[in-house]
């Protein structure tokens, strides 16, 4: 943390009103029939230098909001401002000159690395798009890169499958920060590592963000990451998000009825600490069509008539911490 | 399931008719005036002009199509210029033999090419699979008439133990089932072999073994049924050839069946018994497809989700 | 170790090799535990270090070729499952010892409804009829604390949430009452709310039915949370065997304390992780002595050269490690003088 006032602080990234719905098709005609509610409207912020963490469970729709900031799909409406030109604006051809500035690093590094090229071509191919070091400069370059992310220059001449899955994910990292981005999407970057690995990819990216001044948008659904790595936290349940505010508050004081239940479902690495769960009935229901009203009404241990017919809002309790939850208003 | 079945169906009535227009297409291109045909050598301009009008061959194309499509509809496939029969009756007379060779041979194709492949996969790398998969390489790559011939050799005239030809009682049934079946069956084998391969690797596999059930009742119940949907795609594909398979295998066995029919046909120049038969071929092919896509469905239910 | 229970499995010397074309890999290299009546042990480690290739050798479930269970013993009840023929073994699984894995997407048969496949199992072991073991399925499935569960039961695999079907995997394999359970990861693809709710269901099921289970994991919490004693592995070997309690309070092992700073924890701050080094040692190129070693802050010479036995310490608590041993003090000497 910088010690800023949040409202002190420079937005790089403004999403507005997203929604991605995707369309079920469906009946004789194969007409659209429904849709699909990944994402539902949701607005939030990130600020230059600083990691905001998206949690929440399968379908809550996180990673689809990562997506379509890149508009890897793109999104059904809404805008997103990056540096305060509107990414869902442009054209395709513009979007690709904004992509050196908005790298992505994703869960699985050997689906994301090409089996048939080296490190030097997967990252001499990121240096030619970008454009900026000449040809005769570039394997300097990528030894440079490759010693910011703790491998070997010797390394250089390898292929994918001749790394472990750390190393991988290491190759994945340098791949991104050869176009000197400013923020870096990781989608779930370290959930498929172990522990003793994921500890030393965290630790990487954290010094990273320090060297770099780097901005990261981290999407996980592991709340002990997320607590390591983030400066906010946004938390996410059915394509909206339910409650978002700085670590501190979160972990230490989380207000709406899900993250509590989240954050107690979780088995604390320690006999001593018993702590009360509060265990959560039923799964998580459909997108497609999900509750009316507060989307989490149908599981949540305090709703009221009111949760089953309006949609909270998100309400600041302070400049740092906002929650949609009609329980907390009150 | 329902709603599929019956959207499947409408779907059909564009490809019909499209085969249809292929059909009427062909003939339009097939070089000859069929009214000069018909009227015979020496015949006068004004016979032919009658005959012309008489057969509506005056008309613009896409009225005589109109014509076409209404007759086929109404089970009007015209007249042989050879036997003066309508072509629907001479059609439908030849038919049952094709069918009853058709369903033999699929029957060799599906249980030969199965069993062969079952034994394949759960032995993998065993004698029996290296000899299973060398005769399914020679199954893949021998021409009918050679196989059709040899078994005719062989069974026929050295062991004098089934017919050399004809039809009629089931004895006359074997050899050309197995001619015509022999090639699907090896490429059913094939699929059998590397389907269940990846069956048995799957986790509800190991699920089955950890509830202590035997090889038999894993393999035979647990992993048939899944490695069932890419070889129910191949036996349909398998059809296509089988019935185009039927030209030569009734050919080489005498039998009177349509494919017979059909090369008959070409060789007197009976145009309109060509037609009629390319067409019901068609039509059978495309059930048959909707026939396989309905079954895929069934045993592929994860489908319906998405 | 607490051993006045009656122990109703005990794993000794447990080798299991894989044998491929690129060498021998000592997935499974001696591995001693036991598991007593009634009570949890915890299976630890991270990928590849022989965890589940260890649960399913109990069951005998290893592909063989390539993988061969190449020695030692699998006492069950006294009696060695080693020993056993193939069908004494099935009479044993999914009857008195039976196993859940970790994807529930992918272990439940997609063409078979849940009801049947709770029913095959029953009709096979306890020699039930068709109507009495699709009745004790519904019931089984009631059990898990799926609701309507007569519906569910002709319900297939696809039609049910992931949680859902990790219940009928747990429904099927408590059918026959057995005597223990080996869980391989049952909550590791699933969402923490609803692995609270398998990992409360488990513990509930166990007290109601009496058995023992096995649980293999990843997870230092889901550990802390349902085990009574742990067993952690590392490249084939338990390095370390205790209760939970002194696992969590009086850590030894340089790997098990490793991986406690490793986690990123819920309940406190820490501005960098310490990560362990490097990676785990090959299966086909283990180091010749502690296995740990290469990656260990505080190996010297002895470490990688002999490999340490799992010894017993006041506490009871087992441990493979030079650092608790008399030949220990001369070692650290000689370290600092060759300047390890």
């Amino acid at each position: 943390m910088t010690g800023l006032a949040p409202n002190e602080k420079k937005p790089l990234l403004q999403v507005n009103n997203l929604k991605q719905h995707f369309p079920i098709k469906g009946g004789i005609f194969g007409r659209t029939v429904n849709h699909v509610k990944a994402v539902d409207d949701i607005s939030f912020t990130i600020f230059e230098g600083e990691t905001l963490s998206i949690v929440g469970e399968s379908g809550c729709g996180k990673s689809t909001t990562g997506r379509a900031i890149l508009r890897l799909d793109e999104p059904t409406s809404g805008s997103v401002l990056f540096e305060g030109k509107d990414l869902l604006a442009m054209s395709k051809s513009q979007m690709r000159d904004m992509r050196k500035d908005l790298q992505v690093i994703f869960q699985d590094p050997f689906a994301s690395l090409n089996p048939r090229q080296s490190v030097s071509q997967i990252l001499g191919e990121a240096l030619a798009i970008q454009n900026v070091i000449p040809a005769n400069k570039r394997r300097e370059r990528i030894i440079e890169l490759l010693s910011y992310v703790g491998l070997r220059p010797d390394q250089i001449d390898r292929f994918p499958h001749e790394f472990s899955g750390g190393q991988r994910q290491r190759i994945g990292i340098a791949r991104a920060l050869a176009m000197q981005p400013k923020l870096i999407i990781c989608d779930e970057a370290v959930s498929a590592l172990d522990v003793s690995i994921q500890a030393q990819v965290l630790n990487l990216l954290k010094s990273l963000q320090r060297q770099f001044k780097l901005t990261y948008l981290f999407i996980s659904h592991d709340l002990g990451v997320v607590r390591h790595i983030s400066d906010r936290v946004m938390v996410m349940y059915l394509g909206k998000v339910v409650e978002i505010a700085d670590k501190k508050s979160l972990f230490d004081s989380p207000k709406h009825p899900y993250t509590q239940a989240l954050l107690s479902a979780i088995p604390v690495p320690d006999v001593t600490k018993k702590q009360e769960r509060i265990i959560l009935r039923g799964d998580v229901p459909s997108p497609i069509n999900p509750p009316t009203g507060c989307r989490f009404h149908t599981r949540c241990p305090y709703a009221v008539e009111r949760c089953k017919t309006e949609v909270p809002g998100l309400t600041s309790l302070h400049s740092t911490h906002q929650v949609a939850c009609h329980l907390v208003e009150q | 399931m329902f709603v599929y079945m019956i959207r499947r169906l409408l779907q059909m009535i564009p490809v019909l008719l499209g085969v249809i227009l292929v059909v009427f297409l062909i003939m339009q291109m097939v070089p000859g005036d069929p009214a000069v045909l018909l009227a015979g050598e020496g015949a006068s301009a004004e016979t032919i002009a009658n005959i012309r009008t008489q057969l509506g061959l005056d008309q613009p194309v896409m009225v005589q199509y109109f014509h076409y499509v209404t007759d086929v509809f109404t089970g009007d496939l015209g007249t042989s210029l050879r036997s003066n029969l309508p072509v629907f009756d001479e059609i439908m007379a030849r038919l049952p033999a094709t069918i009853e060779l058709a369903i033999a041979s699929i029957f060799v194709t599906i249980v030969l090419g199965m069993i062969a492949g079952i034994i394949s996969a759960t032995k993998q790398y065993s004698a029996a699979d290296i000899t299973i998969m060398i005769v399914a390489l020679l199954g893949v790559s021998l021409p009918s008439f050679w196989l059709g011939l040899s078994l005719i050799y062989y069974f026929s005239v050295k062991l004098h133990l089934l017919p050399v030809a004809g039809w009629g009682t089931w004895k006359h049934v074997i050899l050309p089932a197995i001619t015509l079946g022999a090639g699907g069956a090896a490429i059913v084998a094939r699929m059998t072999r590397s389907s269940m391969l990846d069956v048995v690797r799957q986790d509800y596999i190991r699920t089955a073994k950890a509830k202590g059930l035997r090889e038999t009742v894993i393999v035979y119940k647990h992993a048939l049924k899944n490695a069932l949907i890419p070889i129910i795609t191949v036996v349909g594909l398998q059809f296509g050839y089988l019935l185009g398979g039927t030209v030569l295998v009734e050919s080489v066995y005498a039998i009177n069946g349509l494919g017979r029919l059909i090369v008959d046909a070409i060789r007197m120049r009976d145009l309109p018994v060509v037609q009629g038969g390319v067409l019901i071929a068609s039509i059978i092919f495309v059930f048959v497809n909707l026939l396989v896509d309905v079954l895929y469905r069934y045993f592929n239910k994860r489908i319906d989700l998405n | 170790m607490p051993g006045q229970q009656e122990k109703i499995l005990d794993v000794r010397n447990l080798q299991t090799h894989f044998f491929t074309d690129d060498g021998v890999s000592k997935a499974v290299d001696g591995v001693d535990f036991s598991l007593n009546k009634g009570e949890t042990l915890g299976l630890v480690g991270e990928s590849g270090c022989g965890k589940s290739i260890t649960s399913l050798s109990i069951l005998r479930l290893i592909a063989s070729p390539p993988g061969k269970i190449v020695g030692g013993e699998i006492l069950f009840k006294g009696q060695d499952l080693l020993k056993r023929s193939e069908p004494e073994m099935r009479a044993i699984r999914g009857n008195e010892i039976s196993m859940i894995f970790q994807e529930p997407m992918t272990s439940l048969n997609p063409v078979y409804t849940v009801g049947e496949q709770i029913a095959e199992v029953l009709r096979l072991h306890q020699n039930m009829g068709r109507k009495e073991a699709w009745d004790k399925a519904v019931e089984m499935l009631g059990l898990v604390g799926i609701p309507s569960p007569e519906k569910r039961a002709t319900q297939e695999p696809h039609e049910l949430s992931g949680g859902m079907r990790q219940r009928v995997m747990i429904a099927m394999a408590l059918a026959c009452r057995p005597e223990i359970l080996i869980a391989d990861e049952p909550t590791t693809a699933l969402d923490v709310t609803i692995q609270a709710q398998i990992l409360e269901l488990m513990k509930k099921l166990q007290v109601e039915l009496g058995m023992s289970i096995i649980m293999i994991t990843h997870d230092l919490g889901v550990v802390a949370e349902t085990c009574d004693r742990v067993a952690v592995m590392y490249a084939g070997k338990v390095v370390e065997y205790t209760t939970a309690k002194n696992l969590f309070e009086n850590p030894r092992h340089p790997y098990t304390i490793g991986l406690m700073n490793s986690l990123p924890r819920l309940d406190e701050d820490v501005e960098e992780l310490q990560a362990i080094k490097g990676n785990v040692p090959s299966p086909f190129n283990m180091p010749v002595g502690c296995r740990f070693a290469p990656r260990c802050p505080h190996a010297t010479p002895l470490c990688e050269t002999r490999l340490p036995e799992l010894l017993e310490q006041a506490d009871g608590s087992q441990v493979r490690c030079w650092m608790y041993t008399p030949e220990w003090d001369g070692q650290t000497k000689m370290a600092t003088e060759t300047g390890v």
